[in-house]
């Protein structure tokens, strides 16, 4: 039997480490790069000079920089709550005895597997010319300029279309969460004779909290990345007031001879997203807990 | 699924893929025996001359396989070649602060040797100086073609309403009041991409400021905010004559809205024509050279080199590339850019005015004309963008702001630059 | 039961179906964008919600020419497809192996940390590095970026076939190494084939991801001459110009290779994607 196991373990030893070769090769290693490339002038090409923490300093007193935390912020904060909330909703109303069941379900899950540049595309034109054109007709007042045009309001814009795409999977998530509550446990409720609204909160609520956390970790890591959305709705104007962490990144890193500069920005972008991720799990875990 | 059907399944789709790699994978080499030149240029509305140019070149030359790349959003693509090290043979591009960037990051090769260079109009040679970081012995580019920015409008439309062209400011003010008055929209603005602010910007700051602003600021006799002072204000008296709301419209549809009558006049350069005339082949276009002054002698008109080819330093075929270059000079092939393109050649000789751009003749021929200030911004520090949050921005001290940012940003952002101006000058110093 | 004495709630059932517009109307309006020609394009809105005047094929041909897109999408499947099957073999081992051995040693327990942390390496921080990296390596192409993909989803799909391990019984293994059989062939003939409902996750969470994505391909492959379907979008808008018909038509023809996809394998994907959020 001895010898047996250590086959094994032979045979996992040399699966693992092709893997392992290739993951660090992929994922570290560039990773490892782009941290001394954040201490560099570097403009992507041409010569550099290290220049220590200059880059670590001048991020934290970049007003454009600071300017696209708090964009990226506010629309992952909104657009998570939003989800969320939306598609817990929607999955209640999936869920429950209707018609057309499958049919729906297949319906509102489409905006998902839809790429978000191209929706960006069509969403665009929306907002441009038929939104204004319907304010116009209607005298719609706030209707009659384009959102994306209003450095007040674009963030708007591009987050009903995040919204529109992220609650499709949110749902999908959820109606599986709902589906592990077992009948009986309803049943009970009933018999105790709770309203539908106690039965949400003290029976429903709790048994989906671990696809809450699944949906919270999820949807906050895809809309703290945004990119695709910025890129086809507003390039991250007007007046760079929707200009995302990652768009950022691209722009002036690759476009903008801030090679350097953005690495150092994508390392602390990467530490943000880690503390937030971190401090979700243990947060949600508490709150499972605790139920 | 059986694993037997799994493993099938798998199989099939691997085998797809590898196939597919390697059909695809060859096929892409030059013809044989040639040497193969690659040229990259930066401008996709001119794919259709270069392919007719590429096209002509190959027909000539036995030895010689010419390819023109012109990719959308060629910058981005072009920076990220140098950063993987992939370079071509020549790149056309504009005479901005890319070129300085990349010159200074030494990937141009010099053609002092370069015979053609003889045939430049001595005022792009001097543009070219003026765009390197630190003075640089040799010449790295071969201008190409100029454009000209300032106002151009619907001729039609002004010879119905007796409208004059303006020479002035307030002349040009009082035009804006009587368009509007009689129901018609002055100006299309189309700020929605954000470097359309610019071309307005630049048309107004040539006249009002000098031309190397810039590098007085580096040399710390001059700030932006007073400079730049009345070109800000200015641009702001713009709005009050265009669409509303020109934030939401983008250059294609600015360019489609003048084409179709929409307004009267449209601030943007020479370079815009070929868009407009594909909305609307038979408008009827004029220009005029921007009137940012109160006398008509200040006016300068804003004209800049749009197109001028580079060789790369690391290029192994330097006789190709020459022929290439001397191939790309001759009359007959500037001319079918220009046929194309339109736009001014930045050549000596014989060639026309487009009839689009007569009204800027005698500024043409009188060497009148300054570089575009755009060129020597930053393009990280976006100052596109701080325009356009300038014009949004409906407070009070708007221009104070903007100014004031204008100046913190452009010392943050040029900090390695103005270091290495002054330590040249150091250097000057003391060898003299 | 209470199934039978509950009927079927009609007033639910006819929001949902009303709020499908959500769903259906900017699909509505680029398909009819799509069609139109340019003078058709007013800006009224009965004239924009309205029917083209004639269904011609006409735009979409041109866009077609413009975008190169039998060429384009060939590149989109050959990248989704070779990616897919990659993961489905290379990340199914890898979980097998690291997660039968983490239970008993710490080292593959920390392997296993190390890659499922991946999950949070934003793709910013390795954007530029990679495009350097990957240049270097000749790897600018489109093999490069399937490696790529195989990177990046690993952390992911590690975690999901590690997590669905648990229902496949040691007994079957331990049976099969009774019998002789080495630990490669007992995977293959045992465990491979068992995960069969976890490939099928896999495979779906892969694609969607692989298929819609842009900065990958748009950093890896930009200037190579070659585009994968979205990247076509982008790169192509200054040829669309003005002409909003033609981009519309063009991004319809994007769209509509997923969504044939989707309406045929509507019911696997939708079971996958529950699986994988149930599972992970």
């Amino acid at each position: 039997m001895k010898k047996s196991m250590t086959n094994r373990y032979k045979t996992f030893w040399a699966v693992t480490i092709p893997v392992l070769i290739l993951f660090f090769t992929f994922n570290t290693l560039p990773m490892l790069k782009g941290i001394v490339y954040s201490f560099t002038n570097y403009r992507g090409y041409g010569s550099y000079d290290y220049v220590g923490f200059r880059n670590y300093i001048d991020l934290f007193t970049d007003a454009r920089v600071g300017k696209s935390y708090l964009f990226t912020f506010k629309y992952a904060l909104v657009g998570t709550v939003l989800v969320n909330v939306l598609s817990l909703i929607m999955a209640l109303g999936l869920n429950s005895r209707i018609r057309f069941k499958s049919a729906l379900r297949g319906i509102y899950f489409v905006p998902n597997i839809l790429g978000g540049l191209v929706i960006g595309y069509i969403f665009s034109f929306i907002f441009t010319y038929i939104l204004p054109a319907a304010g116009n007709t209607l005298h719609i007042g706030f209707l009659q300029n384009s959102v994306l045009a209003s450095e007040k309001y674009a963030w708007v814009g591009v987050l009903i279309v995040g919204v529109w795409q992220a609650v499709a999977m949110n749902t999908i998530i959820y109606i599986s969460g709902l589906q592990t509550v077992p009948q009986d446990v309803y049943e009970a409720s009933m018999l105790d004779g709770a309203g539908k609204w106690k039965e949400f909160w003290s029976v429903t609520f709790p048994l989906v909290m671990p696809f809450v956390t699944i949906n919270l970790v999820l949807s906050t890591k895809n809309f703290l990345m945004v990119f695709d959305q910025i890129m086809s709705l507003t390039k991250g104007g007007p007046a760079q007031s929707t200009e995302s962490i990652s768009y950022l990144i691209y722009r002036n890193g690759m476009d903008g001879g801030q090679f350097g500069f953005q690495s150092a920005n994508a390392v602390v972008f990467f530490v943000v997203i880690v503390a937030i991720s971190i401090f979700q799990m243990t947060f949600m875990n508490k709150k499972e807990e605790q139920l | 699924m059986s694993k037997r059907k799994i493993a099938q399944t798998l199989l099939a789709a691997i085998g797809i893929a590898a196939g597919a790699l390697g059909l695809t994978g060859c096929g892409q080499g030059a013809p044989d025996n040639k040497i193969e030149v690659e040229l990259v240029s930066y401008k996709p509305e001119a794919v259709a001359a270069f392919e007719k140019i590429a096209e002509r070149f190959n027909e000539t030359h036995e030895d010689i396989h010419l390819t023109i790349n012109s990719p959308n959003e060629a910058m981005t693509i072009l920076k990220t070649r140098f950063i993987r090290e992939d370079y071509p043979d020549i790149v056309g591009i504009g005479g901005d602060i890319n070129y300085s960037n990349f010159l200074d990051a030494d990937l141009f090769m010099d053609i002092s040797d370069l015979a053609e260079l003889g045939m430049v109009k001595q005022s792009y040679l001097d543009m070219e100086k003026e765009l390197e970081f630190i003075p640089q012995e040799g010449v790295y580019a071969l201008p190409y073609a100029a454009n000209a920015a300032g106002i151009l409008y619907n001729k039609d439309m002004f010879e119905e309403h007796g409208w004059e062209i303006p020479d002035t400011w307030d002349e040009f003010v009082a035009l804006c009041e009587e368009i509007q008055s009689e129901g018609i929209l002055p100006l299309y603005l189309g700020y929605k991409d954000t470097w359309t602010c610019l071309a307005p910007w630049n048309a107004l700051a040539v006249g009002l400021s000098d031309s190397d602003t810039c590098n007085q600021v580096n040399m710390g006799q001059t700030t932006f905010a007073a400079s730049y002072r009345e070109v800000a204000e200015k641009m702001r008296v713009l709005l009050g004559y265009a669409e509303s709301n020109p934030y939401a419209y983008s250059y294609n549809d600015a360019c489609t809205a003048f084409a179709r009558g929409q307004s009267a006049m449209y601030p943007i350069g020479s370079y815009a024509i070929p868009q407009i005339k594909q909305v609307n082949p038979t408008m009827n276009i004029g220009s005029f050279t921007f009137p940012a002054n109160a006398d008509k002698a200040d006016n300068v008109l804003n004209s800049g080199i749009d197109l001028h080819f580079c060789v790369m330093k690391d290029c192994e075929n330097k006789e190709a590339v020459y022929e290439v270059l001397r191939f790309l000079y001759e009359d007959e092939t500037i001319q079918i850019y220009l046929d194309d393109q339109g736009g001014l050649t930045c050549k000596e000789g014989d060639f026309a005015i487009p009839a689009e751009l007569e009204g800027m003749r005698e500024y043409i021929e009188n060497d009148r004309m300054a570089d575009y200030q755009d060129h020597h911004y930053p393009s990280e520090m976006s100052v596109d963008a701080m325009i356009q949050t300038f014009l949004l921005d409906s407070g009070e001290d708007s221009v104070d702001t903007f100014l004031t940012r204008f100046d913190t940003d452009w010392k943050r952002y040029n900090r390695d630059l103005i270091r290495k101006v002054q330590q040249y000058q150091k250097e000057m110093e003391g060898a003299q | 039961m209470r199934k039978e004495t509950q009927k079927t709630n009609w007033v639910l059932t006819i929001v949902l179906i009303l709020g499908t517009i959500t769903v259906f109307f900017p699909l509505y309006m680029a398909f009819i964008i799509a069609f139109k020609q340019p003078s058709e394009m007013t800006n009224d809105v009965a004239g924009a919600l309205s029917f083209p005047a004639r269904f011609s094929l006409d735009n979409f041909k041109q866009a077609m020419e413009v975008t190169d897109f039998w060429h384009s999408l060939g590149n989109s499947l050959l990248i989704t497809l070779a990616t897919i099957g990659l993961a489905i073999l290379i990340h199914s081992i890898a979980g097998y192996a690291i997660g039968r051995a983490m239970v008993e040693k710490k080292s593959f327990r920390l392997i296993y940390l190390y890659i499922v942390s991946g999950m949070f390496v934003p793709f910013s921080i390795l954007m530029m590095p990679l495009v350097k990296q990957t240049a270097q390596m000749g790897l600018g192409n489109r093999l490069g970026v399937i490696l790529l993909y195989l990177v990046f989803y690993m952390p992911m799909n590690v975690l999901l076939y590690t997590g669905y391990l648990k229902n496949i019984p040691m007994a079957l293994e331990e049976a099969a190494d009774i019998d002789g059989a080495s630990t490669w062939k007992t995977y293959w003939k045992v465990v491979f084939p068992m995960m069969g409902p976890m490939h099928a996750t896999v495979a779906i969470l892969t694609a969607l991801g692989t298929w819609n994505d842009v900065m990958t391909p748009l950093v890896i492959m930009s200037g190579t001459g070659q585009n994968t379907l979205p990247l076509a979008q982008l790169n192509f808008q200054t040829q669309f110009g003005t002409n909003y018909n033609l981009a519309f038509a063009s991004y319809i023809l994007a769209l509509i290779p997923i969504l044939v996809f989707y309406i045929i394998c509507q019911k696997q994907i939708l079971n996958g994607v529950a699986n994988g959020a149930v599972k992970g």
